[in-house]
C-alpha cells in the first residue's frame, strides 16, 4: 500500500512538472505543442551526454540542459510560430497549423537523437542511474534518485508558481493568457511574451527530462510522444490555464499510471490515452477550467 | 430535402483514361521507379480519403493512423495465420482487404460517434489519441499474444502485384467519394463544414451524416492498408502505426490546396517525389530536411499550390481587364 501511495506519487510530482509547462504555453500561445515530449527527451539526453562524457553530475546538468533548450525553443518560436500567429486568420487556424506544424518539430528531433546516437551508441538509452542506492520509507524499498527526481520536480513548480503570481512578468504573462486584446492595450508587447513563456515551457520540459533520466534506464528517442500525451492527459483532466489543476491532474495520473503499470505494463499507455479521450468527452475544460 | 449537382461527365472522363494509362505504366517502368510509384498512389490515396471527410466538414482528424494501421495489420495478421500457421480459411487477397474494410467501418463507427461531438482542437486531440489508443491496445494484445513480427507471404510482394493492388484500391477510393462529393450526401457534409448549425436547422441529420463520412473515408483507408500491407516483407507494430499516416495526410492537402478536389492529389505526388528526392540525395541527414520541408510547407504556403495557381489566373485576368477601364458613373 505505502509502495503505491509512495511510488504513484512519485510519478506524479514529475507528471505534474511536464504539464504545467505544456498547460502554460498553451494557455498564452494557444499553440498545442505536441512536440512537447520530444523536448523532454532532449533535456534527458543533453544529461545523459554531459555525464557520461564529462561526468557532470545530473543535477547540476539542469543547468546546462534547461538554458539550452530554453535557447532553442525561443529559436523555433521566433522563426516558426511567430509567423504563423501572424499569417494566421482565426484561432482555429493557428492551432491546426500549430499541430501540423509542431508534428513536424517533433519529427526533426526525434531523428536528430536518432541520428547523433548512431555516432554515440552509449547514448541509445539515455538513463543515467544516478544516485541507485535504495533506502527504505515506511518499509518500502526506494531508491534514492526517484525521492531526490520527486522533490526537485516540486520545487520547480513552486518556484513557476511564485514566478507567476508574484512578479510583473508573471503579470504580464497571466494578463496576456487571459486577455491577449486588453494587454496589448495595456503595453505588453504579447509577442514576446509568447516567445518568453514558449521557451519556458520547453525549458521545464527539459528539466523534467534531466529528473526522468536518472529515474528511467529505459528512455530513447522515440519514447517522447509519450509523455506529450501524459502532459495532455493531465492538461484536459486539470483545465487549461489552471495551475492548481495540473498539479493535482498530475498526480491521478501519476497514481493511475502506477497503478496499471503493476498490474498490466503494457497497458499504461493507453490508460492515459482513455484517460484523455473520455475526459474530452465529459468535460473538455476539465475540472478547474476556466 | 437537399438537391445533388449533377455529375459532370467531362470532368470524369478523364479518370479512367489515366487508370489505363497507369495500368499498363508498369511494363516501360524500372523496378526502382515502380516502386515510387506505389508509394504515390498510397498517399494520394490516403490524402483524397482523409480530405474526403476533413475537407469537407472541416473536422480536422488526426486518427487516420487507427484505420490504416488497422487495415495494414489486420491484413498481415490475417495472411500470415491462414498461410503459414493454417488457423483460418486462405482467402483471395482481394476479400481479405475486403474483410479489413469491413474492420475499419466498424471501428470508424464507435470511434465516429464518439469523438464527432467534440468540435475543433478537441476533436484533434481525440482523434490523435484514439489513433495511439488503437495502436497501444494492438501492441498489448500482440505481445500476451507472443507475437513480435508478422512475416507476409513472399509470393504476394511481387511489385507488379502490389502496384496493380494499389492501383485497383486508388481508383476505386476516387470514384466513390468523387461521387460521393457531387451528391447529396457531399453536400451536406459540406454545409456541416460551412455552418453545423444552419446545416441541422435546414434538416440535416448532423450527426449521421458526420459519422458516416467519416466512416466512409476510413473505410478508405483500411482498403488502403490493406493493398499497401503486401509491400513489406514483415510487419511490426510499430511501422504498421506510424504516425506518419496520420500528419502526413492533412500536409499533403495543404501542399495542394484545400479548397479543390486535385489539391490532396497534387500534394500527395509532390510531396512524395519531393521526400524521395531528398532521400536519395542526402541519405542520413534525410529526416532532419524533410521536416524542414514540412515546416516550410505550413509556413509559406497556407493556400497551397492550386491557391497559388489560382492567384495566377486571377491576376492575369487582372492584367487583361486592365485597358478597358471602369466605367465613368453618368454625372
Amino acid at each position: 500500500m505505502w509502495d503505491i501511495i509512495l511510488r504513484g506519487a512519485i510519478n506524479g510530482a514529475m507528471f505534474a512538472l511536464i504539464a504545467v509547462g505544456l498547460n502554460l504555453q498553451y494557455g498564452v500561445t494557444r499553440i498545442l505543442n505536441i512536440a512537447h515530449g520530444d523536448f523532454l527527451m532532449l533535456g534527458a539526453f543533453i544529461t545523459a551526454f554531459v555525464f557520461k562524457f564529462h561526468g557532470v553530475n545530473p543535477l547540476v546538468s539542469l543547468a546546462i540542459s534547461g538554458p539550452t533548450v530554453f535557447v532553442l525553443g525561443v529559436l523555433i518560436y521566433g522563426i516558426v510560430f511567430r509567423r504563423l500567429v501572424r499569417l494566421s486568420r482565426s484561432v482555429e487556424e493557428l492551432e491546426f497549423k500549430s499541430l501540423l506544424a509542431c508534428f513536424s518539430l517533433m519529427f526533426i528531433i526525434q531523428n536528430v537523437i536518432v541520428i547523433v546516437t548512431k555516432y554515440y551508441p552509449q547514448l541509445q538509452y539515455v538513463g543515467t542511474t544516478y544516485l541507485n542506492e535504495t533506502i527504505f520509507i515506511m518499509g518500502e524499498r526506494l531508491e534514492l534518485n526517484r525521492i531526490v527526481a520527486a522533490v526537485v520536480a516540486i520545487i520547480i513548480s513552486v518556484l513557476l508558481y511564485i514566478l507567476l503570481r508574484s512578479t510583473r512578468a508573471g503579470l504580464a504573462v497571466r494578463a496576456t493568457a487571459q486577455e491577449p486584446t486588453g494587454a496589448q492595450v495595456v503595453g505588453i508587447n504579447i509577442s514576446r511574451v509568447h516567445m518568453i513563456s514558449f521557451g519556458l515551457s520547453v525549458l521545464l520540459s527539459a528539466l523534467a527530462g534531466s529528473l526522468l533520466s536518472m529515474i528511467y534506464p529505459n528512455l530513447n528517442a522515440v519514447t517522447g510522444p509519450h509523455y506529450t500525451f501524459i502532459a495532455l492527459a493531465v492538461i484536459v483532466i486539470g483545465g487549461t490555464g489552471s495551475f492548481i489543476g495540473s498539479l493535482l491532474g498530475g498526480f491521478l495520473m501519476g497514481y493511475a499510471y502506477y497503478v496499471t503499470t503493476k498490474t498490466e505494463a503494457l497497458l499504461a499507455m493507453p490508460v492515459v490515452y482513455a484517460f484523455l479521450i473520455i475526459m474530452l468527452l465529459i468535460k473538455p475544460k476539465g475540472l478547474f477550467g476556466r | 430535402m437537399l438537391k445533388g449537382n449533377t455529375v459532370n461527365l467531362t470532368k470524369i472522363l478523364p479518370i479512367p483514361l489515366i487508370f489505363i494509362v497507369l495500368a499498363f505504366a508498369p511494363y516501360f517502368l524500372r523496378r526502382y521507379h515502380l516502386l515510387i510509384l506505389q508509394d504515390i498512389l498510397m498517399w494520394v490515396a490516403l490524402s483524397i480519403s482523409w480530405h474526403f471527410f476533413s475537407g469537407l466538414t472541416k473536422y480536422i482528424s488526426l486518427g487516420s493512423v487507427a484505420f490504416v494501421g488497422t487495415g495494414l495489420y489486420f491484413t498481415s495478421v490475417y495472411l500470415n495465420l491462414s498461410m503459414y500457421k493454417g488457423y483460418y480459411p486462405i482467402l483471395p487477397f482481394p476479400v481479405v482487404v475486403l474483410l479489413a474494410g469491413l474492420i475499419t467501418f466498424a471501428l470508424a463507427l464507435v470511434i465516429g460517434s464518439v469523438t464527432l461531438r467534440l468540435k475543433g482542437i478537441y476533436f484533434a486531440i481525440a482523434t490523435f489519441g484514439v489513433g495511439e489508443l488503437v495502436k497501444g491496445i494492438i501492441q498489448w494484445w500482440q505481445t500476451t499474444a507472443g507475437v513480435s513480427i508478422v512475416h507476409l507471404p513472399l509470393e504476394l510482394g511481387n511489385p507488379l502485384f502490389v502496384y496493380l493492388s494499389l492501383l485497383i484500391t486508388t481508383f476505386a477510393v476516387l470514384l466513390v467519394t468523387t461521387f460521393l462529393r457531387r451528391s447529396k450526401f457531399g453536400l451536406a457534409l459540406k454545409m456541416i463544414g460551412e455552418n453545423e448549425d444552419a446545416a441541422a436547422h435546414v434538416g440535416v441529420n448532423t450527426s449521421l451524416y458526420k459519422t458516416l463520412g467519416f466512416a466512409i473515408s476510413a473505410v478508405c483507408m483500411g482498403l488502403i492498408g490493406g493493398s499497401y500491407a503486401i509491400r513489406f516483407y514483415s510487419t511490426r507494430v510499430d511501422i504498421a502505426f506510424i504516425a506518419n499516416y496520420s500528419f502526413l495526410p492533412a500536409i499533403m492537402t495543404m501542399l495542394g490546396g484545400v479548397v479543390t478536389a486535385y489539391g490532396p492529389i497534387i500534394g500527395a505526388t509532390t510531396l512524395t517525389l519531393v521526400s524521395e528526392y531528398i532521400r536519395v540525395s542526402f541519405a542520413s541527414y534525410f529526416p532532419i530536411i524533410y521536416g524542414s520541408v514540412l515546416i516550410i510547407i505550413v509556413l509559406f504556403m497556407p493556400n497551397g499550390i492550386m491557391g497559388m495557381v489560382e492567384k495566377l489566373k486571377a491576376t492575369k485576368l487582372m492584367r487583361r481587364k486592365e485597358p478597358a477601364k471602369a466605367p465613368k458613373m453618368p454625372s
